[in-house]
């Protein structure tokens, strides 16, 4: 009853996307893109941040370097988006695996000051290698070229039709992170929140499952990275910066942390919200800052902590809404 | 040849001392409270605003400015303590660092708000305003009285924290939160009292970088709190003594590397930052905790 | 399971929350009454303007918001763009390129702006460039100053919607280095933004004085990070390198850093002939008041007491009268900028983005800088700007220019199509 339930959810949801795509306006379609975008970033760093507890500040970096090895491979080699975007992904792949092994290391505050500090030398190379990555200029004029698969061809360059691409990576990610998280792997990772101790008991190599977790959340990364470039047409070296790594956590904050729905629904009102202060002031930074002051101080669980507290007050007890709240 | 290298030194000595000045106060507050206060930065912004607004209405009198400023953030850093940072000690590290972030976001936009957006220029302070010639090149007396201020800071703070009872409560607290309340030291008035110190550090960080820099700006905290990050997290999270040491390394650094190093970049402290952590995460001094 | 089902319902609900509200956006907005039937021009004339309000440079912000608001309150006072009301309205750009796409959609798409203003960084605009294609809307650019904005996203790939009212990298490159060419100073250095901004005006720098005075010899650099507040490491790199003469391209808070640091150490006792293109914006001027020295070599996009004559007089006094501030010269583009669009929707009689573009092509504008031409082929505003002597006057608080040098616009400013022999300066 239940399962069926929430499938029938799964599918509303999805025609929804779907009819917004066909029926929405233009601006209302590039703000829900920015908001995959921003949901798939999240969603696959709370893989490391939600299931073992560390806090990278660094992740920005990966969204970074899959934005430019996406837009090098697209302006250089092959405009084929597809091809683009598997290029960003293996370079954030790389990435992420190199400054993941020195950085799982530790944790807590010190591996929140490593990740900074490795994120920060990617934001360095990227400001500074000028002749590859354009400096501050960034790299311009990202084509849209359609996908070519053999027989047919599927444009992109309207925004409706690349809604519809970021969709299908959107729902992707979603399921692959689903299938992770309930994998004895994704079961590992939650227990190295709860108990790195007993895990490292149990015989497991503890560093290696944290650097699977980082490496695939810095894939994720790479893989939002690439789309905002092909989104934007162009990339920007300020998204290495620490300040944009704290983006994922802000949102998976307001969503709820430790929640699968947590950081879609928190990407969802990050966007929304911002865009709603910014129509009323030129001072958002105040109002944003009062909320978040709010969230931290009243609403711990997020959104999705207290929709699950009303859900359980409605419906009565519920061992898996209490274990989320 | 020597003139140059005489100057760089100096003027690295002077950038250490100058981001040891704010590192000194969120170096306390991590090593005490466990919070690494992104806050600190808007301390040290409101603290320059304060002593500028105090000095214009006290008729320019640089010290009665320096001397009330501070005190009004002060007020600002025991209300954040007092009725929010004391809710989320036992929260995990991003609800800490998210909670002092949201200040960023909101003193930011305050001081622009109130003092206006644009950049309000600093007068020089009446008695440090000239230079000294050094080995024919002229050295701002200002750079000098921070290169004197700076280990003065550092010893006060030496003393109190290993010479008196304070220090020895705090440090006690700070090692054995439970141990300490439980021999009958109050240690939520005492985290208030440390972290209103800090504040008060960071705060005389701002009020005598004012006229060092120049200027005064909306968001002029940001710039120096990622140095004072890098320095006090290479000073070993929490130790005073690293932290003064890791300020000058970095102050060296930079103004050496941008002498010498045509292709020098933030990248090398960076670099360093890292190397820290990974080899002697507890800093030079070994403090482990 | 439960609580997923319940969320990802109210992550739908959101979702089409944002919809509506962008769908419902400009039928709120939209002003009815007074304006909306005496027009020849269907509805108001709308502008979507956006520059940095926040950090370190929101002073720029306001400046621009000075000049745009008193050019809204003027043209409305008498009569509108075409009996038609004009309405500005205003956002933070932050500096980051996202935002300023998102600003750009958000005004054309959701509030139904009919042009587009402000942009104060070159990557923004920049970035902007293909947007503004696909929403082809007219956006007036009244701060960025890269030249690749008109060179290549204009002329060479045809981007017609983009125009520039302020000048470009060309004055702070070219200009200066005629102005160089006269000073008895052969050694050069510089102490410059360590971004493309300021790499491209000391290589157009370099470039058009070894043109002009083949003995010239530039003999040092030293490149500052965005928010630098410690100049004395880069300070001591000019002074061991014992140059003639120093440029440098450091603009708003950081110019005034530097110039009191420099001062501290005795650069400007040491080298004589300095050259601060940016150096004559109000904030800085303001910003350092007696502290900047006498005899530097300033100019901008605009300058208050230039061009001598009664309209600027009379722009200024009113500048002055309405914000108490003697306008900035992003108060001047942006003031201008909003006159250029009336004259261009008046000409055009309609606010037809083809239609417009075609009259502003070649349109002559009468502006407190002066006459402006936008040159058909980049869309790139053509006028002058002195560069002048720093120079004590009882008068002002702060420094003004003293003796002007003119390069002329059409002598300095490279011309298309910008590649091969002739299309950089000299003539």
């Amino acid at each position: 009853m239940r399962k069926a339930f929430v499938i029938t959810l799964c599918i509303l949801s999805l025609a929804g996307l779907i009819l917004l795509g066909l029926y929405g306006t233009r601006f209302a379609l590039y703000l829900a893109t920015r908001i995959m975008i921003l949901s798939i970033f999240a969603m696959g760093y709370n893989i490391l941040f939600g299931k073992t507890g560390l806090l990278s500040f660094g992740h920005g970096a990966f969204y970074a370097v899959g934005a430019y090895g996406m837009a090098l491979f697209s302006l250089h080699i092959n405009p084929h988006p597809l091809a683009c975007i598997v290029a960003g992904l293996c370079l954030a792949f790389i990435f992420s695996l190199i400054i993941g092994f020195f950085c799982v290391r530790h944790t807590e505050i010190y591996f929140a000051m490593l990740t900074l500090a490795f994120g920060m030398m990617v934001f360095s190379l990227i400001w500074n290698l000028r002749d590859i990555t354009g400096g501050d200029d960034g790299l311009v004029g990202i084509s849209r070229a359609p996908i070519e698969l053999g027989l047919f061809s599927i444009p992109i360059a309207k925004a409706n039709q690349f809604y519809f691409l970021v969709v299908f990576f959107f729902v992707l990610s979603i399921a692959v992170i689903y299938v992770i998280n309930n994998s004895p792997f994704g079961l590992v990772l939650s227990g190295i929140r709860e108990n790195d101790r007993r895990i490292e008991f149990a015989g497991l190599p503890l560093r290696k499952f944290r650097l699977a977790a980082f490496v695939i959340s810095g894939v994720f990364a790479g893989l939002a990275g690439s789309l905002s470039a092909l989104l934007e047409s162009n990339t920007d070296p300020f998204s290495a910066h620490w300040s944009h790594s704290a983006e994922p956590i802000l949102v998976s904050l307001i969503g709820g942390i430790q929640t699968f729905t947590g950081p879609l629904i928190g990407s969802v009102i990050f966007v929304w919200l911002r865009e709603i202060i910014e129509r009323f002031t030129q001072n958002w930074m105040l109002w944003f800052g009062l909320i978040l002051l709010l969230i931290i101080m009243g609403f711990r669980g997020g959104v999705v902590g207290v929709l699950s507290r009303i859900h359980r007050i409605i419906l009565g007890s519920d061992t898996q809404s209490q274990r989320i709240a | 040849m020597l003139t140059s290298v005489v100057h760089v030194c100096l003027a690295g000595l002077s950038t250490g001392m100058f981001i040891w000045l704010v590192a000194s106060g969120l170096t306390l507050i991590f090593g005490v409270l466990g919070v690494l206060n992104f806050a600190h930065g808007s301390f040290y912004m409101l603290g320059a605003y304060f002593c500028y607004t105090l000095l214009r209405v006290m008729g320019n009198n640089f010290w009665l400015g320096l001397l009330l400023g501070p005190l009004c953030v002060c007020v600002v850093g025991y209300l954040i303590e007092r009725y929010f940072l004391r809710y989320v000690y036992h929260l995990a590290l991003p609800y800490q660092l998210l909670l002092t972030f949201a200040f960023v976001l909101i003193f930011d936009d305050l001081v622009k708000i109130v003092w206006g957006p644009g950049s309000i220029g600093s007068p020089s302070v009446a008695g440090l305003a000239g230079s000294v010639p050094i080995l024919g090149r002229n050295f701002p007396v200002y750079n000098i009285f921070i290169m004197v201020v700076g280990p003065l800071v550092a010893l006060g703070m030496w003393a109190m924290l290993e010479r008196t009872w304070w220090g020895r409560i705090i440090r006690a607290s700070s090692s054995d939160r439970e141990m300490a309340s439980a021999i009958g030291v109050k240690v939520p008035a005492l985290f208030t009292a440390v972290f209103v110190f800090g504040t008060w550090l960071g705060a005389v960080g701002g009020g005598l970088a004012a006229p060092y820099v120049g200027l005064l700006t909306p968001g002029m905290g940001e710039s120096i709190i990622i140095d004072a990050f890098v320095v006090v997290v290479i000073g070993g999270l929490g130790s005073l003594k690293g932290a003064f040491l890791g300020a000058l390394i970095i102050g060296l650094l930079s103004s050496f590397g941008t002498r010498y190093i045509p292709t020098f970049d933030m990248f090398l402290t960076f670099i360093l930052m890292a190397a820290v952590l990974l080899w002697k995460p507890e800093g030079f001094f070994g403090e482990a905790k | 399971m439960e609580e997923k089902g319940f969320t990802r319902r109210d992550f739908m609900k959101a979702g089409l929350l944002t919809a509506a509200a962008s769908a419902l956006g400009p039928g709120v907005l939209r002003p009815t009454g007074l304006w909306a039937g005496t027009s020849k021009i269907k509805g108001p004339i709308k502008v979507g303007y956006q520059a940095i309000m926040s950090g370190a440079l929101a002073g720029y912000g306001e400046f621009h918001k000075m000049g745009v608001i008193m050019a809204a309150e003027e043209i409305n006072a008498s009569g509108g763009i075409a009996g038609a009301k004009l309405e500005v309205q205003f956002r933070d750009s932050t500096l980051k390129k996202p935002q300023a796409i998102k600003n750009a959609r958000y005004f054309v798409d959701s509030w139904g702006a009919d042009f587009l203003a402000g942009v104060d960084s070159s990557g923004q605009a920049l970035a902007l460039a293909p947007v503004i294609a696909e929403l082809d809307k007219v956006i007036i650019i009244t701060h960025a100053a890269t030249e690749k904005l008109t060179e290549q996203q204009v002329y060479k790939k045809g981007i017609r919607q983009i125009f520039r009212i302020s000048s470009p990298t060309y004055q702070d490159g070219n200009a200066a280095a005629f102005v160089a060419k006269d000073l008895p100073a052969k050694s050069w250095a510089t102490i410059s933004p360590k971004y493309e901004y300021g790499y491209t005006c000391w290589r157009m720098f370099k470039n058009t004085l070894s043109i002009l005075k083949p003995g010239a010899s530039f003999i040092a650099e030293s490149w500052a990070p965005f928010g630098t507040t410690d100049f004395r490491p880069h300070i001591n790199t000019i002074l061991d390198a014992k140059p003639d003469g120093l440029y440098s391209t450091e603009w708003a808070g950081e110019l005034i850093t530097f110039v009191k640091q420099a001062k501290q150490a005795g650069l400007f006792d040491k080298i004589k002939h300095v050259m601060f293109p940016v150096g004559a914006a109000m904030d800085v001027l303001e910003g350092l008041g007696k502290e900047m020295p006498d005899n530097i070599w300033i100019s901008g996009r605009y300058f208050f007491l230039y061009p001598d004559n009664n309209q600027n007089r009379e722009w200024v006094a009113r500048f002055k009268k309405r914000w108490n501030h003697y306008p900035a010269y992003v108060s001047e583009t942006g003031y201008s900028a909003m006159f250029a669009i009336k004259k261009a929707v008046e000409e055009a009689g309609s606010k037809e983005t083809r239609k417009v573009i075609n009259a502003m092509e070649g349109m002559m504008l009468d502006s407190p800088a002066g006459y402006r031409i936008f040159r058909k082929e980049d869309h790139q505003a053509i006028y002058d700007v002195p560069w002048g002597l720093t120079k004590t006057d009882p008068r002002y608080p702060f420094k003004i220019m003293g003796k002007q040098i003119l390069v002329p616009a059409k002598d300095c400013f490279n011309r298309p199509p910008f590649e091969g022999p002739g299309t950089k300066p000299p003539f």
